[in-house]
């Protein structure tokens, strides 16, 4: 068994209740009367205080969760949890996480160098009460981080004699702490150790989504002093990474790899490999890495990244870092900063380190048509929109966009609304959050938390357009239909979608024949232009609480499947409940023209305005990952960055995916089986023919 | 006019590169292993689809210019990866003249251009399309004349054209079809090889059989003939391959 396999056997044996919130009330109990900040650090040094760590046999890199599990009567724990619940925390939508920490900074200075920053932030703001009272908040939290290291360091130590444990693995824990506590990282394995018990207590305080940054960027020094000086092998940072990355399973950790710096230059290096390879080995599915990809990135790196995602794992995600950065340039970033962005979550653009915590939301577009077609009122949900005028109004095309725009206006007012009342009704300086504002920059040097003016640049919000297929879809088939070739009319639309197409099958039919997003046809890619153009214009001018800038994405994660259970059927021809068409993607299965196509068409919509980012996902079988077929893979995706897309998100078919698509052929109609001289769609296939092309895969 | 039966955009088996290939109609040989049934006659096919209910109609007459548009739309994706346009049958050489002025528009945009053929045509008919095209996909079948006459083909036709094209400068490349109980015995496999290594080629791609044009058989009504056929296992592909080996450098063509 390889170590992160045992380490990752260990990880699940728990006993007790998970049971942060005890620790936190023992810090809170202390002084029920304290101010905000000091309540908050209190529980948070009680927090990291308090357990007892746990060292695992099979680790290099210490620090885990499985302290927080406790043997405490259930009475007291639900006392704790109820006192905590009380003094409640930020959630997604009101910065609490989704987060990639400043980790450059405390690899240089150290945590020892932290707590003096800290303390001569306090002489600089001596005069000011509040400002004093938000340090020595944070102050406390950095000490209580310290003194759980020490705590894990003295617990290495008091099991060398164990015959269970290897020695020389608790004597590495044990130095390695000991070097942290008391000054900066000086070898690789000090640094990835510091910045994973930060992680770890990320984690305790209960954030999710902590993104790593550029882990290969803020760590290559130490890798290169060590690779240099002959301590480190790339077999052993391999397996110090993957004794991290094997522990990132129920989490969404992005971890960006490569970009460009400000001349241009690709920034990929020997830990990038590293990172990579430690990922691929993992195979989990916590580790979620992202390609910042330039046109100089190194083809045998790109090749790596097809390799991996061809075993099934779907990562790296690939990104166009030109259009990223055009995109961020846009929102005044220092350039430097810009440059430096990393991602958090699946996709967001971040400004690493120095801005507040990411909030997103879902803009489900394509509910709009539904208020047009019945009196602003919805004919399937509860929800209401604009009465603007009555079906026989509408006379154009043109027409109808205009009062789909006007939908879709007050649809973004309606939204920012929402946002803004609950950012509103949140009391910043109640939720102070110490410890995660000396990870922001500058929140130490201003004396300000993280959410209350500490950070360089304001907080932004990404509005996550969904549905863009399907919006386009729909308006293309009205232009032919309705308007083009007459065949139908508005008001037959709205009973026919009204009726879910039942007694309407020959008008659906039509509709589902009128030209589709992703066949490159300008006849329906306009209107992809357009809803990037036009919602990128009415989110633009928004802002959030402190100023910051509305990011439109294009993007859905799996909120498309969702969304499409409660809107009723669209023009379409999508039935009632059926799932919104993915991110920036095509409808599935409605791209039927091959990869090319797909590309010519997403590609059209301009990117920049998108600095949030999006996913354009595309499926390939497996026969497609080999060193031939992927140099083909390689060009196809230089070429969508040449033409301006932002992002793709390639996946392998899987086994699974083509036993699901013998089962259900509808949701597949787009699924390809190419061979030389030859192509089918494979749904079209006989069963044993299909069996042939599963044993195919297998094979390979 | 060029009579067609589809284009396929993305294709990645038919040549270097990413490329486009275009399924030319009407083919003079009659292989009972046939993957593309649909493209045998001149006559637009109609398949209609069982388990989709579906029914197409395959087989159009199209115009250089018409048909220039479209496979444009991917030169940016050629030219990244050194691909280009590919016509498959079918017999494409059957339409050697009608194929001369896309052809030519497409050698005057700078796109690549292969030619599909199992080659039984008249020398003629290539002459007039070398100008303009980049290289050949040569199928060649059998070393066994009489297995060629029974498909329709003539070995002294095929040996000949391979032979002057080289002759010619132009790039062939040699695809070997292997067909369970027709070319992949040691006897017939080492047949080829020698005929193949007489006239000096170096390399060979094999294609293995598949089966999985039987569903367009149903779909147009017609029997096929392999239909109950199972693909060659791993170990009888690696067999066939070791021989070939001994001649050549092989490529396994998915």
């Amino acid at each position: 068994m390889k170590l992160f396999e045992s380490l990752n056997n260990e990880l699940r044996q728990t006993s007790g209740v998970y049971a942060p919130h005890y620790f936190r009330y023992l810090g809170y109990g202390e002084d029920l009367s304290a101010d905000y900040a000091s309540l908050r650090a209190n529980g948070i040094y009680s927090l990291f205080t308090k357990p007892n760590p746990v060292i695992l046999k099979s680790e290099w890199i210490a620090g885990n969760q499985q302290s927080l599990f406790c043997e405490e009567s259930e009475l007291v724990l639900n006392y704790a949890k109820n006192l905590v619940d009380r003094f409640s925390q930020r959630g997604f939508t009101t910065n609490k996480d989704h987060y990639a920490p400043d980790y450059d900074h405390i690899l240089r200075v150290g945590l020892p160098g932290m707590i003096d920053e800290i303390e001569v932030s306090m002489q600089v703001h001596g005069d000011d009460p509040d400002k004093i009272v938000t340090l020595q908040a944070m102050k406390k939290t950095l000490c209580g981080f310290s003194e759980m290291i020490q705590k894990y360091m003295l617990q290495a130590e008091a099991l060398v004699d164990s015959p269970d444990f290897d020695r020389n693995r608790l004597h590495f824990i044990a130095d390695n702490c000991r070097a942290i506590i008391n000054g900066p990282p000086k070898s690789f394995a000090q640094a990835l150790q510091l910045m994973w018990f930060c992680h770890t207590a990320f984690l305790m305080e209960g954030r999710y989504a902590m993104a790593f940054g550029r882990m290969d960027q803020y760590l290559y020094r130490f890798y290169k002093t060590d690779i240099d000086q002959g301590i480190l092998t790339d077999e052993m940072v391999i397996e110090l990474l993957e004794n991290v990355f094997i522990r990132l399973q129920d989490d969404i950790v992005n971890i960006c790899i490569g970009g460009q710096n400000q001349k241009g230059e690709c920034e990929i290096n020997p830990l990038s490999r590293c990172i990579l390879r430690a990922v691929r080995h993992c195979n989990v599915p916590g580790p979620n890495l992202s390609l910042r990809y330039t046109q100089n990135t190194p083809d045998d790196f790109l090749d790596e990244c097809l390799e991996t995602i061809g075993t099934g794992l779907g990562y790296p995600a690939i990104m166009n870092d030109d259009v990223n950065i055009a995109s961020l340039k846009k929102y005044g970033y220092a350039e430097e900063d810009v440059y430096n962005y990393s991602m958090v979550g699946c996709i967001e653009n971040f400004m690493t380190g120095k801005q507040p915590p990411w909030s997103d939301g879902r803009f489900d577009t394509p509910r709009f048509f539904d208020y047009i077609f019945n009196n602003g009122i919805s004919a399937t949900n509860q929800s209401v929109g604009l009465n603007l005028c009555g079906l026989e109004d509408i006379t154009s095309m043109s027409d109808f966009m205009t009062v789909f725009e006007k939908q879709l206006a007050f649809g973004v007012d309606e939204y920012m609304f929402k946002f803004n009342a609950k950012n509103d009704f949140i009391h910043q300086a109640f939720f102070a959050e110490p410890f995660l504002s000396c990870f922001c920059r500058d929140c130490i040097g201003r004396g300000l938390d993280i959410n209350c003016g500490g950070s360089i640049y304001p907080s932004v919000h990404g509005a996550a357009l969904m549905g863009i297929g399907t919006v386009c879809d729909s308006l293309a088939a009205i232009e032919k239909l309705v308007f083009a070739d007459r065949t139908t009319t508005l008001s037959e639309l709205r009973d026919a979608m009204n009726a879910n197409f039942e007694g309407y099958g020959e008008l659906r039919q039509k509709l589902l024949d009128a030209p589709k997003y992703g066949n490159n046809d300008p006849f329906v890619d306009k209107y992809a232009v357009w809803f990037i153009d036009y919602l990128g214009s009415l989110f633009e001018k928004k802002k959030t609480r402190d100023g910051g800038g509305i990011y439109i994405a294009a993007a859905a994660n799996v909120s498309n499947i969702c969304a499409g259970k409660i809107i009723n059927a669209t023009p379409d021809g999508r039935l009632r409940g059926e799932p919104l068409s993915d991110a920036a993607s095509p409808t599935y299965g409605r791209d039927t023209r091959g990869a090319t196509s797909t590309i010519n068409s997403v590609s059209k919509p301009d990117y920049t305005k998108v600095a949030c980012g999006s996913v354009v996902n595309q499926k390939f079988s497996p026969s497609m990952f080999t060193p031939e077929k992927r140099k083909k893979l390689m060009a196809l995706i230089k070429t969508y960055f040449k033409k301006g897309g932002q992002e793709l998100q390639i996946n392998a078919t899987l086994r699974e995916t083509l036993i699901d698509a013998i089962e259900h052929p509808e949701k597949y109609q787009n699924l390809v089986v190419r061979v030389s001289g030859f192509s089918a769609f494979y749904v079209t296939l006989e069963k044993d023919v299909q069996l042939d092309i599963l044993n195919r895969t297998q094979q390979e | 006019m060029l009579n067609i039966s589809n284009i396929q955009h993305f294709s990645v088996g038919d040549g270097e590169g990413i490329r486009t290939t275009v399924f030319l109609k009407g083919c003079n040989l009659r292989c009972p292993w046939c993957h593309n049934p649909e493209n045998l006659n001149k006559q637009p096919a109609v398949l209609r689809y069982r388990s989709t209910g579906k029914t197409e109609t395959l087989g159009r007459l199209v115009s250089a210019e018409e048909i220039l548009t479209e496979l444009l739309e991917d030169k940016d994706f050629y030219d990244e990866s050194r691909g280009g346009v590919t016509f498959s049958g079918g017999e494409t050489m059957l339409q050697a003249s009608e194929l001369v002025p896309l052809t030519k528009l497409l050698k005057a945009n700078g796109v690549s251009v292969l030619v599909d053929t199992a080659g039984c045509v008249p020398y003629a008919s290539f002459q007039i399309l070398n100008p303009f095209v980049t290289g050949y996909l040569f199928d060649f079948k059998t070393a066994d004349g009489d297995q060629y006459r029974e498909i329709g083909g003539d070995l002294g036709l095929v040996v000949e054209n391979i032979t002057r094209l080289r002759k010619d400068g132009k790039a062939v490349r040699i695809r070997i079809p292997l067909i369970p109980g027709f070319n992949t015995s040691p006897r017939s496999t080492q047949a080829i090889c020698e005929r193949l290594q007489d006239i000096g080629i170096k390399h060979v791609d094999l294609l293995p059989f598949h089966r999985l044009g039987s569903a367009k058989y149903e779909a147009m009504g017609l029997e096929y003939a392999y239909k109950t056929q199972q693909p060659l296992t791993k170990d009888d592909l690696g067999k066939i391959e070791a021989i070939y080996k001994t001649y050549f450098s092989v490529k396994i063509e998915g």
